[in-house]
């Protein structure tokens, strides 16, 4: 169920016991079918369960929608080496918050997904990197992988079925480019938190140098309702391309903020004005960012037909990402939030790539120079530009993340930056 | 905006819910977790901002050196420690001077350029003291959407202090901070290890007056809904 607040359009599975202390708890979990999927996985081969994974088409829920089942089936089969499953728990995404409820009211439910992923893939060792901030949540978290340790579905004999698997909970310290998968190895190593450059991809060399599989806690969270029940009854939900549920966490400006579990291809007109109540105040809506700050801003007129999926929101000229809806009402100064939102890469960026490091702050400063009234028609044609030199040029994805909000505020909204050039003249 | 109703301790909105602040922070499941014994698998995993500092402690003694010898069974690589290890010696210092970094090098076998390196690439480790209660204030797009910048403005006026210094009784550092994933709960601020939610600026005051009278080391027994 949506918290904190519920709607009888949501499909509740990954959060159906949100709110409720009780399941923390491992005989809660227990209670409410936890370790089911686990002891089912464990009856089944390796393979089997990555099939059943693959069938299921469950997409990676941290940003990118990766096939799960198909990156599982990348980590070779036959290696002696040591494999690793790494849980990204790093969620700082502006407008994301979906991970730190699954972990702070289902910490079993991703223990359980960690398992089953660690033994689909052969590893015998699994971290989960938690945000640092995430201090309450993290405890919750530790309290019920101890928990699960003394219950011995953690540890040398998981369930007696004599398979090892460890799990470390490790707290980062702080750098949103530590949720990139690979800065994330890198920061978990004990080394600076930058990105690696691609090939070798995680599954051949990836965490100490072996192969790796890195999932996102939603991703996870998923994996113990679809080993139990099967891909057919997750396929109920969802699109084609898009099966299952989703959490969508909704911010900004509507009534009642919050994350709500949606099946894929939900209306996002829908989502904003039926499910959180509305934009506040009666507002008209302006602008709606589908899927975290890294994603293009939808206008008011691109938000009407706008399905949830993730070939829904790109055919509205957008993507889905980590499904965080950021709603803006007509009250917002767009080229403000803009600015603020390439700040915060440009504090974020790992500085390893020219166009990157020059170009968040670039961006920054002529987004400041606008505000503040000095701005001029050139500048737009220069943050254009700039904007099409940081797209693709570098090692990880952050640096096009500034692009999209950027170029897309500029093509829909590019009335607020006159506006902001005119009242320059006039005050110049 | 206004505050929700119900928001106790701002602990965060709890809408429909009828919950307390122990059971949305998750207090009443963790119970006290001592600082001794405990499953090394989670041993990282402590609240590090505590309000009383000794930024001469050593590094490492008693029970933090039994986290510290388990923390490292973890990892195939010392190197791998190297966060966790810096995150407790802030614990226990309170932030990480060069001699800090210095030292947890020596316990690594890390050199001190290394550590360095790295320590300065975090921004939770603090360089420099911070004051007995760290006020981190998201400003980023969701809550800045709903007010943040007042309420960052306001922590300033109301400590009297400049952003990032230390007030002036020591008990106050307010920083500007990026999205703490609290985004539904707008304005989000981090005090020393928890998070108050759906702060509004009008709530200010009342926030700091509980931090300075409190005397347990729980700041947040006072709740809103009281
Ligand atoms: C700059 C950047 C930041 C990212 N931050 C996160 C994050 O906080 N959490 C997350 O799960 N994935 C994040 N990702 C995506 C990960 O790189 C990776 O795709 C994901 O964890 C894979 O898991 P999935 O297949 O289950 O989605 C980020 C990617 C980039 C480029
Ligand atoms: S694009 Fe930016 S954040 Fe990514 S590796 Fe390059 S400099 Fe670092």
């Amino acid at each position: 169920m949506g918290y904190p607040y519920s709607h009888a359009s949501e499909v509740s599975i990954i959060s159906k016991h949100f709110g409720d202390p009780d399941a923390r708890t491992l005989e809660g979990w227990k209670k409410r079918g936890g370790y089911e999927g686990l002891q089912k996985a464990l009856q089944m081969g390796p393979e089997e369960v990555i099939e059943l994974v693959k069938d299921s088409g469950l997409r990676g829920r941290g940003g990118a929608g990766f096939p799960t089942g198909l990156k599982w089936s990348f980590m070779p089969k036959d290696s002696k080496k040591p494999h690793y499953l790494l849980c990204n728990a790093d969620e700082s995404e502006p407008g994301t918050f979906k991970d730190r409820e699954l972990l702070r009211w289902a910490p079993h439910q991703l223990i359980e997904g960690c398992a089953i992923g660690a033994y689909a893939i052969g590893a015998e060792q699994i971290y989960i990197y938690c945000r640092g901030e995430f201090f309450e949540a993290n405890q919750v978290l530790a309290k019920a992988v101890e928990d699960a340790y003394e219950a011995g579905i953690l540890g040398q004999d998981v369930f007696g079925s004599g398979k090892r698997i460890e799990l470390t909970v490790h707290a980062g310290a702080g750098a949103y480019i530590c949720g990139e998968e690979t800065g994330l190895m890198n920061s978990l190593e004990g080394r600076r938190g930058e990105p690696r450059i691609k090939p070798p991809f995680p599954a051949a060399a990836g965490l100490f140098g072996l192969p790796t599989t890195i999932n996102n806690v939603e991703t996870l969270s998923a994996i113990p309702h679809i080993v139990a029940k099967g891909s057919d009854w997750y396929r109920k939900w969802g699109t084609e391309d898009s099966p299952g549920t989703k959490l969508f966490c909704v911010s900004g400006h509507v009534r009642r903020p919050g994350n709500y579990e949606l099946p894929l291809g939900f209306p996002l007109k829908e989502l904003i004005n039926e499910v959180c109540g509305g934009v506040v105040d009666g507002n008209a809506l302006k602008a709606v960012i589908p899927g975290g700050s890294s994603v293009p801003i939808l206008s008011a007129d691109q938000v009407e037909d706008c399905l949830l999926s993730y070939e829904g929101v790109q055919e509205a000229g957008s993507m889905l990402g980590c499904a965080s809806v950021i709603v803006m009402d007509e009250t917002t100064d767009v080229v403000h939030q803009v600015m603020r939102m390439s700040s915060f890469y440009a504090h974020e960026s790992c500085g390893q790539c020219t166009p990157c490091r020059e170009g968040t702050a670039w961006v920054t400063n002529i987004l400041k120079k606008l505000l503040a009234g000095k701005g001029t028609e050139e500048d737009l044609t220069t943050l254009m530009e700039l904007t099409d030199q940081m797209t693709g040029t570098t090692i990880c994805v952050l640096s096009d993340s500034v692009a999209a909000p950027v170029q897309s505020s500029i093509k829909y909204f590019r009335e607020d930056y006159q506006k902001l050039i005119k009242g320059g003249e006039v005050n110049g | 905006m206004k505050a929700p109703k119900f928001n106790p301790g701002w602990a965060g909105n709890i809408g429909e819910y009828e919950l307390t602040e122990a059971e949305i922070r998750g207090e009443d499941f963790v119970g006290e977790r001592p600082l001794e014994g405990g499953h090394p698998s989670a041993s990282a995993t402590y609240p590090y901002m505590l309000e009383t500092k000794d930024p001469k402690a050593k590094l490492f003694e008693g029970a933090y050196l039994e986290r510290f010898e388990k923390i490292v069974t973890r990892y195939p690589e010392m190197r791998a420690a190297l966060l966790p290890t810096l995150s407790l010696a802030q614990e226990v210092r309170g932030y990480v001077s060069p001699q800090t970094m210095d030292e947890v090098a020596e316990l690594l076998e890390l050199s001190s350029a290394y550590v360095r390196g790295v320590a300065t690439f975090y921004t939770m480790y603090n360089k420099s003291p911070v004051g007995k209660y760290l006020i981190q204030v998201c400003t980023n797009i969701s809550c800045n959407l709903c007010g943040a910048e007042d309420v960052l403005r306001t922590f300033l006026e109301e400590t009297g202090t400049e952003l990032g210094e230390i007030s002036g009784d020591g008990c106050f550092s307010v920083v500007e901070a990026e999205c703490l994933a609290g985004c539904g709960f707008p304005t989000c601020v981090q005090i020393n290890s928890k998070y108050f939610e759906n702060v509004i600026a009008e709530d200010v005051p009342e926030i700091l007056a509980t931090l300075r009278n409190e005397q347990s080391t729980d700041p947040r027994k006072k709740s809103l809904k009281e």
